[in-house]
């Protein structure tokens, strides 16, 4: 099914970034509306793409017109077209309070325009990549462009927290890498369908899969191998911070998901009762420690952990229909974090700017920046799954999942994580009304600033009523459907 | 008490996580003696169409045709890495100390032939080992003993300096939108042109790799902005 409308759209979302970052390079007078220009043409060619993808299925193209094994296969179905949706989406956000925030930045021609937009390159590269080898050179640009942003900052925590993020990211990529090696010995192609369809069982074939679901595991943040989430995510500059939490760490999710759907069939039982237990941890973890912190970022980015937790417990279910709803649930779940979590630091940011990031340092912050309290408890209401968010809907299908297979524990584990959230949330949101123990003198915040991150909050709560097309666009090309189907 | 508790806890910890280290470690020797002495691969169907790749040396086929967009990204990649070397710092003042006599022969010597030899590399990339990464290679080595000599790099206006580290990577894009354009599938290099075309892009991509080495040794961007981004 070679769609020969959507081919130019394909190449067009891999190319515009990378043109992007390069006109902000070559001409840094530019910069300040390069970002966003970019980010507006990226969202209108994703939309059309969508479109496409929604009407007619799959679109694939060949690459250099050879085509699997010998060349590399782009595939779009309707996962990578939400994960291109996200991506686009919250590229926008972040360029435009990117352009505000960083307005006073002295890097010339390396500054947060054209790092940001070869992040997104990368990203938008990955999302459409069928082929193993091609996903490890998608993961260099992705690893790079996120350490030297959050570098950004220049304090003495963000330097280690980006040389810790960057060691972790190298060996992970490494350890994929490795696996791939190994499948592509076993199989004699790099194409993922191609290696799924030759593959046969076997300890060569197992640690392949073992080696490439650590190491993305790591990628994501997985509960035990979170460690350098927190010091990265919240030492970056909050536009950074809203990149890595939304987008980055969903990245490794992806390529684990195309790996578990198309790679191994054998191994997706096993692999994924462990890949599910370590999500429900880490939802239960990842909550308790953003309930006891203090600082801000570090509570959004504890939440981070937690919410992550939520996308790979659909690893667990076994049973094609349950599989199904909870997919859908979690991709759906995906697009919804993104944008809750780019608001979410967004407001943390537009405080810190005002003064003081510590939850006791607040002080008549809801009186003094309205719009930004609201964006932050507008999001925390997706964050937590409240209706009638776009949050709701996801955990929703999740939770119906569990209960269709009676895993009680599960169900559990979806409901428990939402009451922390509204609890961590709402230790946040208290303090704000009230007077704090050292009244501050505010600086001022731009208006730009706190109205994209009121904008952000409330396209979540949106999404909790354009639930329909959005799952009917996920399934497209039935991403899980197929490949769930011979379990049965 | 508690310390005498934390010590043995972090033992624990530690030998744990060597005993996981050694069944990982037993999992994967196993899996790779179990590998079958001759992988699969894919030389057959590479030499098959080297007719059409425009080039005769399977490996620069493979990169420059088959999979000729895996190394759009890595020029993405070398780009990217200058940017974050140009977002952390300004370059290092250069150390103004004359350098010494066999330094300054040795340069004087070495350079010309060097940049011959990266032209050559170039060339040959086509028919035998060599290409733009090697020749880059090869004109960045030639860059830095300039630097290290103290001797000053022929000086560019800095807008120009910038478009010659993007041309290999903008023109990596432009031919495989071009052949795109031209009715094909994106980076379809057609049998006829493909020699010129990959010639093309390898002489961008050989100058823009050897410039960004040597901007990436500098350790930083140039100094003094040119202007605030305003």
């Amino acid at each position: 099914m070679t769609g020969a409308d959507g081919t130019p759209l394909i190449v067009a979302a891999l190319l515009l970034p990378l043109a992007g970052a390069a006109i902000a390079f070559a001409m840094p007078r530019t910069t300040r509306w390069v970002g966003i220009a970019t980010a507006v043409v990226l969202l209108a060619v994703v939309v059309m793409l969508c479109g496409a993808v929604g009407a007619g299925g799959e679109l694939s193209h060949a690459v250099g017109g050879w085509g699997a094994p010998l060349g590399i296969a782009l595939r779009v179905d309707g996962l990578s077209a939400a994960m291109l949706l996200t991506t686009a989406a919250v590229s926008l956000a972040v360029a435009a309070y990117g352009r505000s925030y960083f307005r006073d930045e002295s890097a010339g021609p390396a500054g947060f325009t054209p790092l940001s937009m070869l992040l997104i390159a990368g990203l938008n590269a990955l999302f459409v990549s069928g082929d193993l080898f091609n996903v490890y050179v998608t993961l260099e640009v992705l690893g790079l462009s996120a350490a030297a942003l959050v570098a950004r900052a220049g304090t003495p925590e963000a330097l280690t927290g980006a040389m810790r993020y960057l060691l972790v990211t190298v060996a992970a990529s490494l350890v994929y890498l490795l696996g791939v090696a190994l499948l592509y010995h076993l199989t004699g192609t790099l194409d993922i369908r191609l290696v799924g369809a030759r593959l046969e069982s076997g300890a060569a074939a197992w640690s392949a899969v073992g080696l490439i679901g650590a190491a993305m595991l790591l990628k994501s943040a997985v509960f035990p191998l979170h460690f350098w989430l927190p010091p990265a995510h919240a030492n970056a500059p909050a536009p950074v911070s809203a990149l890595l939490s939304a987008l980055v760490v969903k990245a490794s999710l992806y390529v684990l998901l195309r790996v578990w759907l198309d790679v191994l069939p054998a191994a997706r039982a096993d692999f994924g009762a462990v890949v599910g237990a370590l999500g429900c941890a880490a939802v239960l973890w990842g909550s308790t420690q953003a309930l006891r912190q203090d600082q801000l970022k570090l509570l959004v980015a504890y939440s981070t952990v937690a919410q992550v937790g939520y996308l790979f417990i659909p690893f667990a279910f076994t049973s094609a229909a349950a599989a199904g709803t909870a997919w859908r649930g979690a991709v759906y779940l995906v697009l919804c974090h993104a944008l809750a979590k780019t608001a979410m630091f967004m407001s943390v940011g537009n405080i810190q700017l005002f003064g003081g990031d510590r939850i006791g340092e607040l002080d008549r912050v809801v009186q003094r920046l309205p719009l930004t309290m609201a964006a932050f408890a507008v999001a925390g209401i997706t964050v937590a799954g409240l209706p009638p968010s776009g949050g709701f809907v996801a955990k929703w299908l999740i939770l119906e999942a569990a209960v269709q297979e009676g895993r009680w524990f599960v169900s559990a584990v979806v409901l428990v994580g939402g009451l922390l959230a509204s609890i961590y949330v709402f230790r946040v949101i208290g303090p704000a009304f009230t007077k704090g123990a050292q009244p501050r003198q505010p600086r001022r915040v731009p208006n730009a600033m706190e109205w994209v991150a009121f904008a952000v909050a409330l396209a979540t709560v949106l999404l909790g009523f354009f639930g329909m097309p959005l799952l009917e666009l996920i399934d497209a090309g039935a991403p899980f459907g197929n490949a769930l189907e011979p379990e049965r | 008490m508690s310390d005498a508790h934390a010590a043995a806890g972090a033992l624990a910890a530690r030998a744990l996580l060597w005993i996981v280290l050694a069944g990982a470690g037993a999992m994967l020797a196993t899996a790779v003696l179990s590998l079958p002495e001759d992988g699969l691969g894919l030389a057959d169907e590479t030499l098959a169409d080297l007719g059409r790749t425009g080039v005769e040396h399977p490996v620069t086929a493979v990169l420059m045709n088959y999979r000729a967009y895996d190394t759009l990204l890595e020029m993405a990649v070398l780009f990217l890495a200058l940017v974050g070397v140009w977002s952390m710092a300004e370059a290092r003042p250069r150390p103004t100390a004359p350098p010494g006599l066999v330094l300054q022969f040795l340069t004087q010597l070495l350079v010309p032939f060097l940049i011959l030899f990266a032209g050559y590399l170039l060339w040959a990339g086509a028919h035998e080992p060599g290409g733009a990464f090697q020749a880059g290679a090869v004109l960045a080595a030639a860059g830095v003993l300039v630097t290290l000599s103290g001797a000053q790099l022929p000086s560019v206006p800095r807008a120009l300096h910038r478009s010659l580290l993007l041309l290999g990577l903008v023109t990596f894009a432009a031919a495989g939108v071009a052949v795109q354009l031209g009715g094909g599938a994106f980076l379809e290099f057609p049998p006829s042109a493909a020699k010129a075309l990959i010639l093309a892009i390898e002489a961008a991509a050989g100058i823009s790799i050897g410039l960004g080495l040597v901007a990436i040794f500098e350790g930083g961007r140039p100094s003094e902005p040119e202007s605030a981004p305003r």
